[in-house]
């Protein structure tokens, strides 16, 4: 492999730590760590494992970008060649490149749940978060599935099956805990319940993104992106076909690299 | 013929032994244990899924360690939050009516307040010497699923929540985070991340805000000595060092060597052995 003009991103967020390494616009690798509370620890790791799968030097990169909530920590901490994108931008130009007509990206990741309004070149135009309440909403359906014995996938998968409508709190987090545990206590199926906890998951998202002008340009990324159930949920609410990008927990890395690129 | 003879002999012994269970099936976790001649002989704990499914298999892996069948049990009583599932036991006891029971028979008759922590509520019961309940207070919603907060911490971190419990009480100098919503203290814990604060100050940070929630709880309804701690929690070694120290309370020695964890199923399973010796009367 050529090495020249080869950029690495990097996007370290709460709970994984997502590595891509891109030439010519083109992704040649996508691969994540847990971020364990060690954002410089994993952000190594991840670099760490690309570099030696394409038997590249960190000096033979052309760059190397970082984004996500820990930028600025991992930023500060290393070595030349690095620059930092704020995670609002990355996600913006990620999602363009990825899909020429989207103008608003949802971005679902492990804490905090952002919606991105941009224009055609890839600028911000607006840009809202969740409030406190709903911080962890990722973290919180890997947690409860998990105790259930099932991974996101199943659990998507199960909900989908689900043949009741339930639903469990409005607001709260950890509410939301507390009710899925008493619809189990009650004897209700898991594949109901955990189509409940999605449903929430997913009117809290939508609600955050009735602020934004949401429209056939909308599409969606983040890890939680990758549950059929949620998107199912978040369309029915929006009322239109919610589409997901490709690579969706790995649009910040991806539009890191193409922020870098951006002026060529 | 001897050797007949002594089979049978022992199978009617078997035949006269008492043979009750109790089974709690909480939220997070579910807990069986075995009495037999109101000697607690078998315990088991697995993680709760869906409850009537979780008792079977609660109850039948404590019953498999010695040997017994589902038949063998005289009187079965239920508790936890799923008690109403549990299709094979005669009754159904309030959680906090077993808590009682339970931690008066381990820690003796001066046990006055009980500190339930589970994994998704806290009760603080208060009691007579005979077990019997006098008053109780329930957590408020935004302190459920504290014990449960901590498996999630140690998700994120990769690391044994035994682990997590014994870094949490071993540091002693770290910021605050708020105490009052267990969201809110996560979403702070994540924070300190960005202030270089190193990892251990922040999962005792974590550890003494939880501690302080819980302890809010048993101050509202009052704390009269003795105090214990029961529940999965009581495992804890993070959170029973910091509810100690802020509460100012040492912990009083147990009669009956059992795991805390086991206090309500305990309890559930005395009033078993009570409810059958009097059904025989």
């Amino acid at each position: 492999m050529s090495k020249e003009g080869v950029f690495l991103g990097l996007d370290v967020g709460h709970i994984n730590t997502k590595c891509v390494l891109m030439r010519d616009k083109k992704i040649l690798y996508c691969g994540k760590e847990s971020t364990l509370f060690d954002p410089i620890g994993s952000a190594q790791k991840a670099m760490d494992q690309v570099l030696n799968r394409f038997r590249i030097s960190k000096d033979e990169l052309s760059g190397i970008i970082i984004t996500g909530i820990f930028r600025e920590l991992v930023g500060q901490h290393s070595i030349d060649k690095i620059k930092t994108v704020s995670e609002y931008e990355a996600v913006a130009k990620g999602a363009l490149f990825l899909d020429g007509n989207s103008r608003i990206v949802i971005d679902a990741g492990g804490n905090i749940i952002k919606v991105i309004h941009y224009d055609q070149k890839g600028e911000l135009i607006d840009v809202v978060e969740n409030d406190k309440c709903a911080d962890g909403l990722g973290i919180f359906y890997t947690s409860m599935v998990n105790a259930f014995g099932l991974n996101e996938e199943e659990a998507s998968d199960l909900a989908l099956k689900s043949k009741r409508d339930i639903s469990i709190a409005i607001q709260c987090v950890l509410s939301a805990e507390l009710e899925a545990r008493d619809l189990i206590s009650q004897g209700i199926d898991i594949s109901d319940v955990v189509s409940a906890i999605l449903k929430f998951v997913a009117e809290r998202i939508y609600s955050i993104s009735t602020y934004m002008p949401l429209g056939d340009g909308t599409v969606m990324a983040g890890g939680l992106a990758r549950s059929r159930a949620l998107i199912n949920h978040i369309s029915r609410l929006m009322k239109k076909e919610l589409k997901v990008l490709e690579y969706p927990e790995y649009v910040g890395a991806i539009g890191a690299v193409i922020s870098y690129e951006g002026g060529k | 013929m001897s050797e007949f003879n002594s089979m049978k002999k022992d199978h009617k012994r078997e035949n006269d032994k008492v043979i009750v269970a109790g089974v709690d099936v909480g939220s997070v976790n579910s807990k069986a244990v075995i009495l037999i001649n109101s000697e607690p002989i078998s315990f088991s704990e697995i993680r709760s899924q869906a409850p009537k499914e979780s008792a079977v298999r609660v109850i039948n892996e404590a019953l498999g360690r010695i040997n017994l069948n589902l038949e063998d049990i005289n009187y079965t009583v239920a508790t936890g939050c799923g008690k109403n599932e549990v299709s094979f036991a005669q009754k159904a006891i309030s959680e906090i009516s077993c808590a009682a029971k339970g931690a008066i028979k381990i820690w003796g008759q001066s046990v006055r307040t009980v500190l339930d922590a589970g994994g998704e509520s806290c009760k603080v019961i208060h009691c007579t010497e005979s077990g019997r309940v006098v008053d109780f207070l329930w957590n408020d919603k935004c302190a459920s699923g504290i014990g449960f907060s901590f498996d999630s911490l140690a998700y994120l971190l990769n690391k044994e929540l035994k682990e997590i419990g014994k870094i949490g009480s071993e540091v002693d100098k770290f910021p605050e985070i708020s105490d009052f919503c267990v969201v809110y203290a996560r979403s702070e814990a994540f924070d300190l991340i960005r202030d270089k604060i190193p990892i251990e100050k922040i999962i005792a940070a974590y550890h003494y805000a939880m501690a302080r929630r819980m302890a809010v709880l048993v101050e509202r309804l009052g704390l009269k000595e003795d105090f214990v701690v029961i529940g999965g929690m009581s495992r804890n070694q993070g959170i029973m060092v910091w509810l100690e120290r802020i509460l100012k309370q040492k912990p009083i020695e147990p009669k009956i060597k059992l795991d805390p964890t086991f206090s309500v199923a305990f309890g559930a399973a005395l009033f078993a052995d009570s409810f059958y010796r009097q059904s025989k009367i």
